[in-house]
Order: C-alpha cells, then sequence, then structure tokens
C-alpha cells in the first residue's frame, strides 16, 4: 500500500512545476557556488576544485539552500489539510504507516532528485570561463559525487525528517520554514562548541567536521585526496541520521490519524450549543458615514497595516524566530573586536556587526517567507473573493501589507537590540550607544529589507506562483549581493544601492552618511514605482492569466496613482543625475576594466624612467591647511633637492599622486624649467631644467597642491581626509620619478594587458634597489619643518617638536620642527583629541628626556597606562641596548577603524582605533597587545627609522623581525617569561596557517618578500630561538654594533648603501661561538621551521 | 436602479463556454439565477462582482459600467461568493471591523455599533470574541452576510448561500435576505428550485452559459399551469413512459417512481392533472435545452 502512495507522490511531484524550479535553481546556484563561498578567500595552494574545497562547498551549499528542502519536505502532509481532501485521504483503508512513510519516501525521492543537480552543477563549475585553470586539478567526476553522499544526503535526511514532521504535527508551512533557522541556530551553536572533536560530530553542514578530517594533510593531499567516509565524518552522520530517525518516529507516534486537531474540536464543540436567541432579522442597522479623502484612506491604511502585523505577531513560529535571534548573540559574541587572541570591549559597534552578522539572515528568511506569505494571505485562506470585492484601493491593500511586514521587522529589529544591550550589561559594559543600534538598524538595515520586500512583492504578484516566485526572490537577492562581487558595482544599477558604511567612535558615520542617504532616496523612488506597477498587476478576483491583467492594469492605474507615478519618475531622475553627476562627472568612477588599462598603459609608457637619476629631497618645509569639515586641504611650500650623484642632472620628473581629488596648482623650480605635459594624464611632468643641476648642488622646488573632496564618489570613499580622524602620509605629496606602486600585480591582469610577468623582490645583489631605502627613495636624511592649520577644536599633529601654537582666522595653527635629520617620511594627523603626557628619563646620559603623549579619542581610556608604561619600558630597554633615540618625543595618535593597523613615523606613531585602544585586557589570561603593539612600533624608531633597509629579499626581516624581537623583549621585562611563550604560542599557530596557504616555496628569514608568515611569525620565534641559544646580552649587542654601523642618519654614515640581512647574519655570527655557527644558518637562511611546538622551547 | 446585463460572452481558456451571450435587466428587489451546477452561475456572478471579466458584452448598474468601474461599483456592492474561508484565529467582531474598515466606514464609533447591529441582526453576537475557526457551516455562512451587509449595499450577490445548510439554518438565511430593503438589487444564485420559490420576484434560469429563461416565478408558472400531469409507476415502466411522453421530472416518492409529464391535452393512462410549480418550469426548461 505504502508503493502506491509513494509512487503518486513522485508521480505527483514530477508534474509540479516547482520541482524542475528547485531543480534548475541549485543547479546554476551550483555552478557558482565554489566561486560564492571561497569568493573572498585566499586559498593559497589548495586548488579550486580540491576535494576538499569542493566537499565543503556542498556542506555549505546544502546549509543555505535548507530551505529548498523546507518548501519541498514541508508539504507533503500539509498539502491535504490545505485543499481540504484531509477527509478524504483518512477515510480510505490506508494505514498511518503507509500513509506517512509513502509520503515521506516519495517526498525525500524528490528531494534527493532536485539535490543532485548539486552534482552537475558544481563540476560544470570547473569548466566555467572565469575559472583559472591554474587553480584547479585534473576533472573527476568523484570529487563531485562522493561528497554528495557522504556529506549531502546524512544532513539533508535529517532536514527531511524535521520539516516533514514538524509539517505535519503543526500544519502550517511557516512551522516549517522556522525549522530551516533552527537549524542554522544549531549549526552556530557548533561553532561556539571549544572542543574541536564534539565540534567536528555536531556541525550539521561538516564544515567543522571536514576541517578536522584534514587538519594534518598536506598540500598535494589536498588536491588529490577524497575525504574518506571515516572517523569523524562517519560519526557526525551517524549521529545526524539517528536524530533524523528520532524525529522521524517521534512524529510518527505523535501524528493524529483525525481529520480535526483535538484542541480545535474542543473549541467547536463549545460554539455548537443550539442557538435560542430570538431572532433580530428585523434590526435597523445604525446610520454611518463612508469616509471619503485622505484621512479616510490614512486610517483604513493604518488599520489595514495592523491588521496584518498584529496577524504575524499572533504567529507561534515568529515568536520562535525572535527568540532564536536574540539567543544567538549570547552564543556567539563570546568574541568581539579580536586582536591576536585578546577580545575588546563590547562597544556597540562590535555589537552591532555582531549582530547584523548573525541575525541578518533571520531578516533575510523573515523577509522572503513573510513576504511571500502576505501576498498569498487572503487566497490561501480562501478569503480572496470577499476581500477582492472590497471597494478598497489596490494600493491601500498592498501597502498595509508592506507597512505591517515594516512593523514585524521594527519588531525583530527592537528585540534583537535589547539582546544586544542585555548582552552588554551582562558583560559590565555599560556605554549603550543607543543612537549607533537605532540608526544601523532602522536607519540602514530597515530600508535594506524594505526594498527587498517591494521586490518579493513585485515578483510573487508578476509570477503569481508561490514556489516559484519564492526561488525568483531568492535568485535575484543572491544575484543582486553577487553582482559588485563580479565588478557591476555602480550604486545607480546595484538594487538597494549600499550600506552605511564603518562606523568609528572617532567620525561616526563621517561622510558615508549623505551619499547613502541620496542612494536610499533613490532606491525608495524606484521601489515605490515599483509598488505601484505592483498594486495595478495584483491578482483581483479569478483573473490571473498576465494578459488579462495587463488589460485590466489601465484600468486600474487610476489618475491619483498616474500623477504619483509620473512625480515619482521625475524624482526618480533627478535623484539618479545627481547621484551620476557625484560619482561620474565630480569624480571618476573607474570599471575594473578602465582601471586595468589605466595602470598598465602607466608601465608601458613611463617604465623606461623607472631608473633615471633624480636629485635627493633634502628639506621639506609645508605649510598645511586643513579644512576638516569639507574635507580639503591645501599644501603649498618646497623641497630642497640636491643632486647626490657625481654627473648633472637636466630633467626632474615630478608624480603627482593619482588620485582625483588631488591637484598639483603649481610646481615651480629655482633656476627656472620648461615642463613637458605628454604624459599629464598620468600626473606624470617632465621638467627641463633650465640649468643642469650640478653634483652636490641644490635647487628649490615650489609646489601647491590642493586635496578638494566633490560631490560623493560610487563606493570606494577615500577616508583620508576627514571629518574627526584625518590621517595621511607624505605620499600624498609630489614624488620624483616613476613610481612602481601603480603597477599591476596580479599576474593575471598583467598577462591580460600583454605585460611580462612581475619578479618579487631584488636580489641582494641588485645594486640600484640597494640604494632604495623607502617609497623610491625620493628622499632621505631630510630637514622637516610644518605648519598644520586645522579646525579650532582639532589639534593636528605631525613629527618633531611643537615649536609654535596659535589661532588665527577662528582655526588652529601647530608648527613642527625636527631638530634632527630623519627619514621622508611623514604622518599628518587631525582630529578632536584629548591627550595623556608623560615624561621618560633616561637612566644613563647617552639619550635626552623623551616627552610622551597619547592622543586619543573620548572615551578611549581604557588602556592609555598600558601604552604609557610600554613606551617607557621600550625606551629603558632600546636605549640601553640598542642606542640612543635620537629625537625628543614620542607620540601615539588614535584615528579611526576604517584600517587596523599601527605604523611608525619618526615621533609619531598614528595606532588604529580597532588596534589597542577598546581591548578588554585580562592580564591573566591575556597577552597584553595593547603593550605589545606599543614596543613594536616604537621598536620601528630603530629598525626602519634609524636602520633603514634596501629594498631588496630580506628587507622585512631586517624592519619587523627586529622589532618583533625588541617587542618581546620588553614584553619579558614587563611580563615574564611565560607571557612571552604564550604570544609565541599564537605566532606558530598563525605561521603554520600562513605556510599551509603558501602558494610556491617558503624563502628563508633572510630572503623574505612579502611573507607576512616569515617575517612576522617564524621571524619572532626563531630570534626568541636565537637569543636563547647565545644569550640575550649578546644579541643585543649584534643589533648594537648593527645599528651604531648602518644608522643612516648618523652624521658619520659613509655607506653607499643600505642595510640588508647579509650585513645583520654578519653581526650575529660574531657574537655566536664558533661551535654554534650553524644556528645562525639554520634559523635564518633556511626555510625548514626551527621549532614545531612552543613546548620545544620550555 | 437596474442592472442590465449585455450580451455577456466568457470562454476560460479550456475551450468552456462559461457565458454565451447573455442579456438580462434585473430590477430592484430579490432576484433569483437558477441553474444546476456547472451552469455558468458563479462565473456571471464574478462577473457582476467585478472579480471576473467577460470576453464581450457589458455590464451596467445604472450608469456604472461594471467592467471597467470596478472600483466604483465595489463601493455599492455586496458579495457573498459560494465558497470561501475566514482567519481561524480571529474573532467575528475583528474580521467584520476591519471588513467595515476597507469598505470605508472609518469613523471608529460609527462602525463599533454597526458591527455591533450586524452581529446581533445575523445572531453571532453572543459568538462575537469567539475564533471564526471554531465556526459552524451556518455561522460562517451567517457571518458571509453580515460582511455582505455591510455599507447598505445597493447590488448584493449571494452566490449559492443555502448550499450546505440544514434546513433552520437555511430560514434562518432566507429571512435575514427578505428584510432587505425594495431599493437593492439581489441576486440570489442556486440550483434549489424552493429557493428562488420562496423569495424571489424575478428570475432567470441558465444552463450550458445560456439564458433559458426570464421572468417573474408566478408568470413562467402561468405559463404551464394545467399542463402538468402526474403518474405514480413502477421502477421498469421509466424508460417506456420516458419515450412516450414530455418528461418534466422523475422522483421518488416513497421508493416509487413518481413521474411529471408536460402535456397540452389530458393524457389519461392514470396521469392526473396537477397545479404547475416552479420546479415543473424548471425542468422543462433544462429538459428542452438538453
Amino acid at each position: 500500500m505504502w508503493y502506491s502512495i509513494f509512487k503518486f507522490e513522485i508521480g505527483y511531484r514530477l508534474k509540479r512545476l516547482d520541482t524542475y524550479v528547485f531543480f534548475i535553481f541549485l543547479f546554476l546556484f551550483s555552478i557558482v557556488a565554489v566561486d560564492f563561498i571561497y569568493g573572498g578567500v585566499d586559498l593559497g595552494p589548495v586548488k579550486k576544485n580540491a576535494p576538499i574545497i569542493i566537499a565543503k562547498t556542498m556542506g555549505a551549499l546544502t546549509g543555505i539552500t535548507m530551505i529548498i528542502a523546507s518548501l519541498i519536505m514541508g508539504v507533503p502532509i500539509l498539502r491535504d489539510f490545505e485543499y481540504n481532501i484531509e477527509s478524504l485521504m483518512f477515510v480510505n483503508p490506508i494505514k498511518k504507516r503507509d500513509y506517512l512513510l509513502g509520503r515521506f519516501l516519495g517526498s525525500f525521492v524528490i528531494l534527493l532528485f532536485v539535490f543532485s543537480s548539486m552534482i552537475w552543477g558544481n563540476a560544470l563549475g570547473q569548466f566555467m570561463p572565469w575559472r583559472n585553470p591554474d587553480d584547479q586539478v585534473v576533472f573527476n567526476l568523484v570529487t563531485y559525487i562522493q561528497p554528495f553522499f557522504t556529506v549531502v544526503i546524512p544532513i539533508l535526511f535529517f532536514g527531511a525528517a524535521l520539516f516533514f514532521i514538524s509539517g505535519s504535527l503543526s500544519r502550517k508551512l511557516i512551522v516549517v520554514y522556522t525549522q530551516g533557522l533552527f537549524i542554522f541556530v544549531l549549526f552556530m551553536l557548533t561553532r561556539g562548541i571549544k572542543n574541536e572533536f564534539l565540534g567536528a560530530i555536531l556541525d550539521p553542514f561538516s564544515l567543522n567536521t571536514l576541517s578536522v578530517m584534514t587538519d594534518t594533510w598536506s598540500t598535494a593531499q589536498l588536491n588529490s585526496q577524497l575525504i574518506p567516509f571515516t572517523y569523524v565524518l562517519f560519526y557526525s552522520k551517524l549521529f545526524w541520521v539517528a536524530v533524523g530517525v528520532l524525529i522521524l518516529v517521534f512524529g510518527y507516534r505523535r501524528f493524529n490519524y483525525n481529520v480535526v486537531k483535538t484542541s480545535a474540536s474542543k473549541k467547536r464543540n463549545k460554539t455548537e450549543t443550539p442557538i435560542n436567541v430570538s431572532p433580530n432579522f428585523d434590526k435597523i442597522l445604525p446610520s454611518f458615514t463612508i469616509g471619503k479623502g485622505l484621512k479616510a484612506q490614512c486610517t483604513q491604511l493604518l488599520q489595514h497595516s495592523l491588521f496584518y502585523f498584529k496577524s504575524i505577531l499572533k504567529e507561534v513560529s515568529f515568536w520562535a524566530i525572535i527568540i532564536c535571534a536574540m539567543v544567538i548573540i549570547f552564543v556567539n559574541s563570546i568574541s568581539l573586536g579580536t586582536v591576536y587572541g585578546v577580545d575588546s570591549y563590547p562597544a556597540t559597534y562590535f555589537i552591532v556587526e555582531e549582530l547584523m552578522e548573525m541575525s541578518g539572515y533571520f531578516f533575510i528568511i523573515v523577509m522572503i517567507f513573510y513576504s511571500g506569505e502576505l501576498i498569498w494571505k487572503e487566497r490561501s485562506i480562501k478569503l480572496n473573493l470577499i476581500y477582492d470585492a472590497l471597494p478598497s484601493s489596490d494600493f491601500i491593500n498592498l501597502a498595509g501589507k508592506f507597512i505591517g511586514l515594516n512593523l514585524i521587522y521594527m519588531v525583530l529589529m527592537l528585540s534583537v537590540i535589547i539582546a544586544g544591550i542585555l548582552f552588554q550589561a551582562f558583560s559590565g559594559y555599560y556605554h549603550f550607544d543607543l543612537g549607533h543600534y537605532f540608526m544601523s538598524f532602522f536607519g540602514d538595515f530597515l530600508p535594506f529589507l524594505s526594498l527587498f520586500t517591494v521586490l518579493s512583492f513585485f515578483i510573487h504578484v508578476l509570477v503569481n506562483k508561490k514556489f516559484v516566485a519564492y526561488v525568483l526572490v531568492m535568485i535575484s537577492f543572491i544575484t543582486i549581493v553577487a553582482l559588485p562581487l563580479l565588478g557591476y558595482d555602480h550604486n545607480l544599477y546595484s538594487f538597494g544601492g549600499t550600506n552605511i558604511g564603518v562606523y568609528s567612535h572617532m567620525n561616526g558615520y563621517g561622510h558615508f552618511l549623505k551619499p547613502f542617504l541620496w542612494l536610499k532616496s533613490y532606491w525608495f523612488v524606484f521601489c515605490f514605482i515599483l509598488f505601484i506597477v505592483t498594486s495595478i498587476f495584483t491578482v483581483r478576483g479569478t483573473e490571473t492569466n498576465f494578459v488579462k491583467r495587463w488589460k485590466q492594469s489601465k484600468h486600474r492605474f487610476t489618475k491619483p496613482l498616474a500623477r504619483a507615478t509620473s512625480v515619482a519618475f521625475v524624482v526618480f531622475v533627478l535623484i539618479g543625475s545627481f547621484i551620476y553627476y557625484n560619482t561620474n562627472i565630480l569624480n571618476t568612477y573607474w570599471a575594473d576594466s578602465e582601471q586595468l588599462i589605466f595602470r598598465a598603459g602607466y608601465e608601458q609608457d613611463l617604465k623606461q624612467f623607472e631608473y633615471l637619476p633624480q636629485p635627493k629631497i633634502t628639506d621639506v618645509n609645508l605649510k598645511v591647511e586643513l579644512y576638516p569639515k569639507t574635507r580639503d586641504y591645501t599644501a603649498e611650500g618646497y623641497y630642497t633637492l640636491t643632486n647626490p650623484h657625481d654627473h648633472a642632472i637636466n630633467e626632474i620628473h615630478v608624480q603627482k599622486l593619482i588620485e582625483d581629488n588631488i591637484t598639483l596648482d603649481s610646481v615651480d623650480l629655482s633656476g627656472g624649467a620648461t615642463v613637458d605635459v605628454q604624459y599629464e594624464n598620468y600626473g606624470y611632468y617632465i621638467y627641463s631644467l633650465n640649468k643642469p643641476l650640478q653634483p652636490g648642488a641644490s635647487i628649490k622646488m615650489n609646489f601647491k597642491q590642493s586635496f578638494i573632496t566633490s560631490g560623493f564618489e560610487n563606493r570606494e570613499f577615500s577616508t583620508k581626509v576627514i571629518n574627526n580622524g584625518t590621517f595621511f602620509n607624505n605620499q600624498d605629496f609630489p614624488s620624483l620619478g616613476y613610481n612602481s606602486k601603480y603597477e599591476l600585480r596580479d599576474t593575471g591582469d598583467r598577462e591580460d594587458m600583454g605585460l611580462p610577468s612581475r619578479k618579487g623582490m631584488a636580489s641582494k645583489t641588485n645594486t640600484i634597489e640597494l640604494k632604495n631605502g623607502i617609497n623610491g627613495d625620493d628622499g632621505y636624511n631630510i630637514n622637516f619643518e610644518i605648519v598644520i592649520g586645522t579646525d579650532l577644536d582639532q589639534t593636528a599633529i605631525a613629527p618633531g617638536a611643537l615649536i609654535n601654537q596659535w589661532t588665527e582666522n577662528n582655526r588652529s595653527y601647530y608648527q613642527y620642527k625636527m631638530e634632527e635629520r630623519m627619514i621622508n617620511f611623514y604622518s599628518i594627523v587631525s582630529a578632536r583629541y584629548e591627550v595623556e603626557k608623560d615624561v621618560w628619563t633616561p637612566t644613563n646620559s647617552t639619550s635626552k628626556p623623551v616627552d610622551l603623549e597619547i592622543y586619543y579619542h573620548k572615551g578611549h581610556q581604557y588602556n592609555l597606562d598600558r601604552m604609557m608604561e610600554s613606551m617607557k619600558m621600550s625606551f629603558d630597554y632600546f636605549t640601553t641596548n640598542f642606542g640612543p633615540y635620537p629625537y625628543e618625543q614620542m607620540r601615539i595618535m588614535e584615528f579611526p577603524r576604517y584600517a587596523e593597523f599601527a605604523q611608525s613615523f619618526p615621533t609619531a606613531v598614528p595606532f588604529s582605533e580597532a588596534l589597542g585602544f577598546m581591548l578588554d585586557i585580562d592580564d591573566e589570561t591575556d597577552v597584553d597587545m595593547a603593550f605589545y603593539i606599543t614596543a613594536h612600533e616604537l621598536a620601528h624608531q630603530w629598525w626602519g627609522l634609524q636602520v633603514v633597509a634596501a629594498n631588496v629579499q630580506g628587507r622585512l626581516m631586517v624592519l619587523e623581525t627586529l622589532a618583533q624581537y625588541s617587542a618581546i623583549m620588553v614584553l619579558k621585562q614587563k611580563y615574564g617569561e611565560d607571557k612571552v611563550l604564550q604570544f609565541l604560542e599564537g605566532e606558530l599557530e598563525t605561521y603554520l596557517k600562513g605556510k599551509a596557504k603558501e602558494d610556491g616555496e617558503e624563502p628563508s628569514l633572510s630572503l623574505v618578500e612579502k611573507q607576512s608568515y616569515v617575517y612576522y611569525n617564524k621571524g619572532v620565534i626563531n630570534m626568541y630561538v636565537l637569543q636563547e641559544k647565545i644569550g640575550e646580552n649578546n644579541v643585543n649587542l649584534a643589533l648594537q654594533r648593527f645599528v651604531s654601523d648602518w644608522n643612516a642618519f648618523d652624521s658619520n654614515f659613509n655607506k653607499d648603501r643600505y642595510a640588508t640581512t647579509d650585513d645583520l647574519l654578519n653581526y650575529f655570527r660574531a657574537v655566536t661561538p664558533a661551535d654554534s655557527q650553524h644556528i645562525i644558518t639554520e634559523l635564518f637562511e633556511s626555510n625548514t621551521p626551527y621549532i614545531n611546538s612552543i613546548s620545544d622551547l620550555k | 436602479m437596474t442592472l442590465s446585463i449585455n450580451n455577456l460572452s466568457k470562454t476560460y481558456g479550456n475551450g468552456v463556454k462559461a457565458l454565451q451571450d447573455i442579456s438580462l435587466d434585473i430590477p430592484t428587489g430579490m432576484f433569483g439565477l437558477l441553474g444546476p451546477n456547472g451552469a455558468g452561475k458563479s462565473t456571471l456572478m464574478r462577473t457582476i462582482a467585478t472579480l471576473q471579466d467577460a470576453d464581450t458584452g457589458s455590464i451596467t448598474l445604472g450608469d456604472l459600467n461594471v467592467l471597467t468601474q470596478k472600483h466604483e461599483l465595489r463601493k455599492v456592492l455586496g458579495y457573498l461568493p459560494q465558497q470561501f474561508g475566514l482567519y481561524p484565529r480571529i474573532s467575528a467582531q475583528v474580521l467584520l471591523d476591519h471588513l467595515a474598515v476597507l469598505k470605508g466606514i472609518t469613523n471608529k464609533g460609527e462602525r463599533n455599533e454597526l458591527v455591533k447591529a450586524l452581529l446581533h441582526k445575523t445572531n453571532l453576537y453572543e459568538k462575537r470574541k469567539h475564533n471564526l475557526g471554531g465556526f459552524s457551516g451556518g455561522m460562517k455562512q451567517r457571518f458571509g452576510i453580515a460582511q455582505a451587509l455591510l455599507t447598505n449595499p445597493k447590488l448584493l450577490i449571494v452566490d449559492e448561500p443555502t448550499a450546505g445548510l440544514d434546513p433552520m439554518e437555511r430560514n434562518r438565511f432566507y429571512n435575514l435576505l427578505c428584510e432587505l430593503g425594495e431599493n437593492t438589487v439581489v441576486i440570489l444564485s442556486t440550483h434549489i428550485v424552493d429557493d428562488v420559490k420562496e423569495l424571489c420576484t424575478n428570475m432567470a434560469i441558465i444552463n450550458q452559459g445560456q439564458l433559458l429563461l426570464k421572468g417573474k416565478p408566478l408568470d413562467v408558472i402561468d405559463n404551464i399551469e394545467g399542463k402538468v400531469y402526474q403518474k405514480t409507476i413502477k421502477k421498469e415502466e421509466l424508460e417506456h413512459y420516458k419515450q412516450q411522453y414530455t418528461t418534466i421530472s422523475d422522483k421518488l416518492f416513497l421508493g416509487k417512481p413518481v413521474i411529471n409529464i408536460l402535456s397540452d391535452t389530458d393524457p389519461g393512462n392514470g396521469f392526473i392533472a396537477v397545479p404547475a410549480s416552479l420546479e415543473d418550469v424548471y425542468f422543462t426548461q433544462l429538459n428542452n435545452n438538453n
């Protein structure tokens, strides 16, 4: 018997359009799945179709498309109730077992059929033109088939059981949908599990599981071996299948083979009491008036909205969603704003970002499903004929649903915000930034959902097939989200525009707010028109045929609607033009391809000048006027250019920073020059000097440059000059000669543009690069003086001593002068700052006292003491062991969290808001990263700002590895050996991860190029080993000699090149006993890791 | 006020001719639209109720063009469809109130009074707080008429309202309809002859999308008065009689077939003359049509 039900179910499904729509949707999605899921991930040497990648992709894909499983598995029993044929079914002599089993298995077979499209879709994906053959291994169909069976089917079975049973027991589709969320919450929960094994077992989509399975695999294995169905993968699947079976058994027991649910029949009994009331048929109805005009329509709209709002509020499933969304933050927000394993204080922006990430999915589910449910609400309950014959307008009917759903979003948002605030309160953090909470959710997320709701309404109404429309809504959603990733990112056609951007305590929403508001207005007007179109095509009555509706729409497009539409259209075009004017006329909109062509052109036309001898900048004297409110500046002043070569220089090549905002208003060379503007489109000017610049002689280059922000850009908003927290460096100002930073880097792009592939860093034998210190070495050893004007309430900071400060025209001016010579590298910073001051007093007489200052944003004082102490201890350690500090100031300046780094300039360390200021450091369990980073940056005052490393292989070992070493030594002074080992443990982990992703061969430290896992992470470990083996004092002695000999700013410096690792290693060797010499080679000249576990160090 | 239907035709996508060139003038008062299942009654009703479009032809109510001025018509329309559902978890009062808002009664006080009065009128007042999910068929139907009566419609369309109701409920329903003013055009579609006989001042019979007959029930009965004869026969004789006479109908009485025939003269043969009934008219028309 069950077999005929089974056959009926399959036959029925095969005749339905939905089945094929689901199949095709999954198929199409699968084609791009790897690109979608691994979009921003650097896979390193692991290929895009490696078995592990395919298996994980299929796991994740199953997770994302679990909704489809719910659409398929939720309905088989529900359907009978929906079509009211349950009585017919249940009176038949069918056993409950046969009925349930037949329906379940029939649907499950269809589910497998639909999901099998994953195999073919993913396999086809490998042959898509956008895949780079270098990123792929040879095609093997088994790679795609095997994970379908081992990863996908078991969890599908679990999902099928859950959806089938929840649908059968609740007899409500919406309950089925929420089960999908339930699985998602489960998945999120498993990610919070610390125990690796347990996490792997419980991960429904096997992402953790697969990682654990292949933890120890080599790259070659990852690329070639199928993931065996053993160990945790097998147990995990066994577990989920078992849970699925349990659910089925439970559901089978609970399923009531009756037509009426017991609870309903109780009520019914009550109402069946006979009515003996005397008839009231002749009762005269009271008089009433039919409301007219706007007020009446508003009342109707309001009542309507509230009606739908309440109807969703009554859904138990909605409350389930709310509870899940509230709980999830508590599960997953254990780590916030983590920097090297240290969490931040739960500042509102962290919480908001966390909430968005965690609950965003919930909102989207609510949006997709409830928008559909609302469109179909009257029809599903069969009230549509009554409803459609009412004299309410199409527009108000639809608008009521729209507003009702938006109210629902708001309730959900409020709940999530409350959860966030509770989380903060429980963590003992009470600075609830309500404004930011509300702006992010109600100002940013709500409009996003609203716009997509309109789109979803539109699709449902036009397509008029519920399930097809659901799939189309999902497809459009994914397409809209994915298009910008493929380079089609102009906001005028990216539905909905962008989100509001990064919020910073320092700069608020800054300049992101204005374009955001314009874009949202633009899309809201667009959606208003879409909404009107939707309303006049709404199915009203029994005519569903589109042609009929098209004909009718003329009558439904009433005069008021027509007027509103034409006004909206005009507004739409006006706003659109305004945005276009801003993004494409005031600013340049670079399509990806245009940018490639431009950069390739730069290289092709100008590479000839790369090593043209140019003079060096020896003096910099500038006056910079910052206008933070309008985000402009002007810079005026001069460079002194000196010819260091032994031959005269005839041409000076000036490169303006290639950026729209910047214009080089004038360049004036003393002695006169004629300018050649043939490369002006690259901002490249060739000045032929009237009198050649003789060796050793100098000229002044006066220039004026302005940075004018006009309008707004499409997406990539510049964050250099901003309302509060301006930070830029001298790379904004004119430089000399060809600048290789504009060259295309990506091998594929270079190939497309017909450029030879770019070599890595120059070798240590490259005599030209040995003389290149920093940024093309336009200058070194400069005298520096600057005046910065800024808003009255801001403090402007540049390197050097503050020699004057005054107010003029309601602006503040700060004059800085560096008494000593310094590297040609300086920062300009301006913000409304609080300041913490202290003085470091040296214990020996070689150094002068140093004024210590931390400029921070009000409220960010948590770690100031740690930073201050770090500065003092660093100066103690570094001046004692490496050499004197040449300057008398040291300043840390906080800048907004648009970037996460700290950087060392002479006497100045701009330090990101995101990096150390908000860390909640527990001295017991955490490494004090605020302390450590400060020490690291201060170390650069020696490694980088005194010793200049040549731009050849190993450069970053000299700069970064030594800074890392210096910092752990200070850390050891303060916190002891154990903390250092704790820190190194994290470094080892990062190193091993980086190593695993290495595409080519790992270089040794002495030849390191861009591999941060080598020069930061391995570097610090190996330096630690070195000082263990030969003694800290010996290492420091070597470093002291190194600084002393290679300090480029020492008046005795007479080398004709900068330092390399060869030089450094010679100093190490000199202090290493003869019998330990091999260790230098092993640590720095070999690429095999010296230790594999921190326990080796203990 | 008259509802005029002119040359209305509708063919469905599957080729079914639901309406074929129907023309009817419906004055105020109760109008019965009689026809078997599938005759096109509901199609006609839905078309009048603005829920469906005709292929050709026109419908006007006074000056209103029903097919294009849908919104205007809906303002004066009360409609009770043949089948409908109600939100199970909402009370009668809440839903009726909601529908009243959508019908334009935006004054809260007036609306409350009206809703209460209608619930009284339909004898649902006691149950007004109960969820609609628990309503019986009769209560549901009464709720349906309550919502159709909101705003005193000028045109009231009730499609097969008594189908599935027990006699008590049916009577209650008739009483409700009877109370409607003389100024309203009430169209009642049914396949039950008694409904028309008891209620309607005008009527029409349609079958297979065609209008077979229109007139006042008494007039159409008059047309065949004196021509209807009846006889109780044996089961096996039925075929024989059917061939010999113009049979109107055959039904069972106490288990034996009773046939009614139409004859201008007394057929003799045991037939006795009986007074013509609307049922005879109805079956005569259907037989002719088939």
